[in-house]
């Protein structure tokens, strides 16, 4: 918690820097860090989506983002050098909406595939917490 | 002058920060500030003190000293070298001492040692500066490797275009120092504790470590001393008083000031109680009675397990009964003071629903006149049982092993308990049997007694014979079957279980007018009969009857 806090501290002090900020629903949002409070509610400036599918990604500008705290997995500063030399490669809104939603139709077509296998065996397992998508 | 002590810094302290990378371990903690005060100190001949003092502050990491607010130092050098000297510059003509006591008083309380940032990350582009590392730095083992790799590489320190817009970023200090200092603060003050060493061991005795270390080398000959920061929280003073609701200035609803073991108060819990006008001394009475029965359940788990293994050996039987009789006088017991009457502990523990459970599975394991007696108890104190029952209504699992008691009483004991229900008690008009009759476990229970008398009266002649026992017998029938008639047909209780022999048992005792009245009664009954081969025979029966009396 003491670390969390002070490395949030620090990267509000180098905010022309951007963010990454993982959500519990597993989105990933990049935009400048610009205000905090005391549950870590933050407030993202020019912010983007990044949807990433296999080896690619796409960006969805967003705007302004007001998170709640709660929701926050992680939050990290971007090299923004390093951000270009990334070997993923960047696609359009519709190509990359397009293969995340085939890659959900893959996942849930194997998730009935095996519910359909264990019920075969007489097991069943109880569906997860959904909250947490990831 | 200046410019040659900076530059000269400058490069002190590049060389001691990859001297540092190289010695990568989070454990080591490197001494990043004993590192740069040694090279200060080389260079105390070269320059200006105050100068040097300056740049020793700003790497002391004061807390101060984040407040970089001039948005310009970070962004408008496009080369590293470049800005690394504005940044030194910057610092060394900025106002330091001033600023530091004036954030103090700012953010008020602060502790005597501030936390300290890692300053390099502070006032470099995070790609080409090399990065100091404190212990407070914890980075990935594989991350430290590829930073180390760069430094040795000598990497170029070349900002990429991208950066650093061209543009100067108006959103940059959306939020004053002042408001960082706060949020950090409050931040602070929820992880303080009284005993830090319960509550956050894991980094105590890290710190620990690493100031032993440091006393080691110390020892080894290294120059100087150099404490390495801790990070501890600022010093709130905590209100004599206990507070549910701790409010800061400004916050944001409640702050967690407590620890876990002493959670904060969420909502005002108000006692609900069921009961009507508790006294303290009733309360304090219930609540004996409740960790009496608390206590009894746990000597009745060891029976019931001893139980489960089977009866191996003389030795555990004997074991077992001991334990037993135990309990069995721990339920008869009184309560803390023993003006009460005879069965008072033992109605005090059924009063609760799990004494009831208790006794129902008790009552296996007890011998034939303790068993008896339980029931004679309960028996003698049914109306008081039911009304006791009206909230939980838990009397129904004593049913079944009672009616197993049932069948081992003697008529004589049968009796006894059924004339204490006929019994007009001193100062009421109403009969117990009433209240009875109108509970189901009530009128379970008196059937299953009456039915268990007509058996021993049909089995035992001598019983037949005219004697007290007899005549008694039968007003104790007489009544009942009154009682029945009298009470009407919707308040009359479903019983559990209704023995075939009821039926009978008035025909035999009841005139004619009676009977027709209890017939209705009982047809209300019979009408849950399952089994219609069973209806059919009491049908056939009430027949014969009539025809009989005819």
């Amino acid at each position: 918690m003491r670390l969390v806090t002070l490395s949030l501290i620090l990267s509000l002090f180098l905010s022309p820097e951007k963010h990454l900020v993982l959500l519990r629903d597993g989105r990933t949002l990049i935009g400048f860090l610009r205000s905090i409070d005391q549950f870590a509610n933050l407030v993202l400036h020019q912010t983007v989506e990044r949807i990433h599918v296999g080896k690619k990604y796409g960006d969805i500008p967003r705007g302004i983002f007001v998170v709640r705290g709660e929701n926050v997995v992680l939050l990290g500063e971007i090299d923004l050098e390093k951000e270009s030399d990334t070997p993923l490669q960047q696609v359009s809104i519709e190509e990359i909406l397009e293969e995340q939603r085939a890659e959900q139709q893959a996942k849930l077509e194997a998730e009935k595939l095996k519910v359909q296998a264990l019920k075969d065996r007489g097991l069943s397992i109880p569906r997860a917490d959904t909250l947490d998508e990831y | 002058g200046k410019s040659h002590v900076l530059l000269a810094l400058k490069e002190e302290l590049v060389s001691a920060s990859q001297l540092e990378a190289e010695e990568l371990d989070p454990d080591l903690a490197p001494d990043v500030e004993e590192e740069e005060v040694e090279e200060e100190e080389e260079e105390n001949d070269l320059g200006d003190p105050a100068v040097l003092n300056a740049v020793h502050n700003s790497q002391k990491g004061l807390l101060s000293s984040l407040g970089i607010t001039a948005p310009g130092v970070l962004g408008t050098s496009p080369a590293s070298l470049h800005f690394l000297w504005q940044t030194l510059d910057h610092l060394v003509t900025l106002p330091f001492r001033p600023a530091l006591l004036s954030t103090r008083s700012a953010a008020c309380h602060f502790g005597p040692r501030l936390p300290a940032p890692d300053p390099s990350l502070l006032c470099s582009p995070p790609t080409s500066w090399p990065l100091r590392l404190s212990h407070l730095t914890q980075l990935h083992p594989q991350h430290q490797r590829i930073l180390k790799q760069q430094q040795q590489e000598g990497r170029p320190q070349s900002l990429p275009a991208k950066k650093w817009p061209q543009q100067p970023d108006f959103y940059a200090n959306l939020m004053t120092q002042k408001e960082k200092d706060w949020v950090v603060k409050v931040q602070m003050v929820q992880l303080q504790s009284e005993n830090p060493r319960l509550d956050d061991y894991y980094y105590q005795e890290y710190y620990q470590k690493l100031e032993k270390k440091q006393a080691d080398e110390e020892l080894l000959g290294r120059r100087s001393r150099f404490e390495s920061l801790k990070l501890v929280t600022p010093y709130v003073q905590k209100a004599g008083v206990y507070e549910s609701v701790v409010r800061i200035e400004g916050s944001l609803g409640q702050v967690a000031v407590s620890t876990c073991f002493t959670p904060r108060r969420a909502i005002d819990a108000v006692p609900h109680g069921t009961q009507e006008q508790e006294t303290a001394a009733a309360s304090s009475q219930r609540l004996w009675v409740l960790y009496r029965i608390e206590k009894m359940f746990l000597q009745l788990l060891e029976i019931e397990d001893g139980q489960q293994d089977g009866p191996a050996q003389p030795r555990d039987s004997e074991q077992q009964s001991s334990r037993v009789e135990k309990l069995f006088q721990a339920l008869k017991a009184q309560g803390q003071n023993n003006l009460e009457a005879a069965d008072d502990g033992f109605l005090q523990a059924l009063s609760v629903g799990k004494g009831k459970a208790l006794v129902a599975r008790l009552l296996p394991f007890l011998r034939r006149e303790q068993a008896v007696s339980l029931l004679l108890a309960i028996t003698r104190h049914l109306p008081f049982l039911v009304k006791r029952d009206v909230a939980d209504q838990a009397l129904q699992m004593l049913f079944q092993p009672l009616s197993k008691c049932i069948r081992h009483l003697t008529f004589h004991e049968l009796l006894q308990g059924l004339q204490g229900l006929m019994r007009l008690p001193p100062g009421s008009s109403e009969r117990p049997i009433t209240v009875v009759l109108q509970n189901q476990f009530g009128i379970s229970l008196l059937y299953a007694l009456l039915s268990h008398g007509e058996q021993l009266v049909s089995l035992n002649s001598s019983i037949k014979e005219p004697s007290s026992d007899h005549s008694a017998w039968t007003d104790v029938v007489i009544l009942t079957a009154w009682a029945i008639a009298q009470t009407p047909t919707a308040s009359l209780a479903e019983p559990l279980a209704l023995p075939s022999n009821l039926l009978p048992l008035f025909c035999h005792h009841v005139d004619r007018e009676l009977v027709q009245k209890l017939e209705a009664r009982l047809e209300y009954h019979f009408r849950w009969l399952r089994n219609s081969d069973e209806r059919k025979a009491l049908c056939l029966l009430k027949l014969t009857f009539w025809l009989d009396r005819d």
